[in-house]
């Protein structure tokens, strides 16, 4: 091959590269499209159990907690169920800070604590959320996001009873959260207190989180009982997909 | 070695250009989906027309900027390879129905006081596009992104995106999970029942559930 006849040959090449034209057959732009956007798999060889369990949750929803979370909107006035989820909100801020912190988003722990602190003074126990109206922005951490973020994986699919979609990580994650959250389980024993919180507030406190964030997705789950074909597939494939989004960002 | 030259010299030429060029559709992408989010909210907001043209309106837009063929083929996952030709054309068929009847009147209430399209990225062939909306009644902004893509020299909505959630992979989950159960007969069978269903409701008012 001539030199002058490899030079144009060059030249083609690297013009149709950085000219961003090459003719993109429809199989290769499918396989670019699968491959460079959509992330993660569906991991569930627990299926046929979890879709038992998610059969057993739909049943309860529909003849217990959706009642209970429509009732509570219709009697509620919306700015009052906002008000009482910015207390909800707030009360779990700190432990997400400390996820932020685990992590080393540090700017993002350090927004997500002053927002506490503002909202539990100036926001009257966190019932406004000052913070945010103040231009103070912070992403929510929990502990499977930060097993997540430090790398493990997560592993198989599981629909939990009353509890809703996870996986192995977030499960661990969810249960590590309610373990040294002075509002969760409370294991941990806090200068020798184990009541550091009293148990009727925790309970009241979780009851009250159930109904607010029933009431919160009753829009979502209407539309997905009233789209999907397949319901649990729908559910699993939204969840995945945004664990991985809030790893992520 | 003049040869050598005049290559460096196209080359620096034409990837100044591809990239002016990126930068121009980038801008390009942006406008786009500025002008359907405002067309959108335009007709949510219009209170001369009653809620069953509304759903009809947005339809339309929804029909005329989405590639209905592309997020059929994409939904439809290992089963594209695997469905006989006429099964795929009638499911492409279905499809752009069952898309636009399904997602164009859930739009109905975007009756926002503003929709902004922050940023454009290209992301492979397509254009991941960064946006906020906020609602009539909130001052909380909602953020979404869409992914655009160029069809011969137009820009059409693939995906919509939200929390991180992707309606077309969501979809391609729930219809391979589908087909999976039914076989691809019987799942364009209920598909066609479902369209038939879906055009009967958005030819009515929707019934008034408990308030928001």
């Amino acid at each position: 091959m001539s030199r002058n006849r490899f030079v144009i040959i060059l030249s083609f090449l690297f013009l149709s590269l950085f000219y961003n034209n090459i003719a993109v057959a429809d199989d290769d732009e499918f396989k670019e499209f699968e491959t460079a956007i959509i992330k993660g798999s569906i991991d569930d060889p627990f299926e046929k159990y979890n879709r038992k369990i998610y059969k057993f949750n739909d049943t309860i929803d529909k003849y217990f907690f959706e009642h209970l979370a429509r009732s509570y909107r219709k009697t509620i006035p919306k700015p009052a169920r906002l008000s009482f989820r910015n207390f909800l909100d707030n009360m779990s801020l700190p432990l997400s800070a400390i996820n932020s912190m685990a992590q080393g988003k540090i700017d993002n722990g350090l927004a997500t604590f002053s927002t506490f602190l503002i909202n539990s003074t100036l926001g009257v126990g966190g019932f406004f959320d000052v913070a945010r109206k103040k231009g103070i922005n912070y992403e929510r951490e929990d502990f499977g996001q930060t097993l997540g973020y430090w790398g493990f994986s997560s592993n198989n699919f599981l629909m939990l009873p009353f509890f809703g979609p996870s996986n192995l990580r977030d499960f661990v994650g969810f249960s590590v959260d309610r373990t040294i959250d002075p509002l969760g389980f409370n294991t941990l024993q806090i200068g020798g207190d184990t009541n550091f919180i009293d148990g009727s507030k925790r309970i009241f406190n979780t009851v009250f989180k159930v109904v607010d964030n029933r009431e919160e997705l009753l829009d979502i789950i209407d539309n997905i009982r009233q789209d999907s074909f397949d319901p649990y597939a729908t559910i699993r494939s939204a969840y995945l997909q945004r664990r991985l989004a809030q790893i992520e960002n | 070695m003049k040869l050598f030259k005049i290559f460096i010299v196209l080359m620096v030429f034409f990837s100044t250009k591809g990239y002016s060029q990126n930068v121009s559709k980038d801008e390009m992408v942006k406008k786009f989906v500025q002008i359907i989010g405002d067309e959108i909210i335009d007709v949510a907001k219009n209170k001369k027309l009653n809620e069953v043209q509304k759903k009809q309106q947005i339809i339309k837009l929804i029909d005329k900027s989405t590639d209905a063929n592309w997020i059929g083929r994409f939904v439809l996952g290992k089963y594209f390879k695997t469905a006989t030709a006429e099964q795929k054309n009638t499911f492409m068929s279905y499809y752009r129905e069952f898309m636009i009847n399904t997602y164009g009147p859930k739009f109905n209430s975007y009756d926002g006081k503003k929709f902004t399209v922050n940023s454009v990225e290209k992301q492979s062939n397509f254009f991941l596009v960064k946006s906020e909306f906020v609602p009539q009644n909130s001052d909380v902004v909602v953020f979404f992104n869409f992914r655009v893509k160029e069809n011969e020299g137009n820009f059409l909505i693939i995906d919509f995106i939200a929390e991180g959630v992707s309606l077309i992979e969501t979809q391609r989950s729930e219809f391979n999970s589908t087909i999976n159960e039914q076989g691809m007969d019987k799942f364009l069978e209920n598909l066609k029942i479902r369209i038939d269903e879906l055009k009967l409701q958005n030819s009515k008012a929707t019934p008034k559930k408990a308030k928001k």
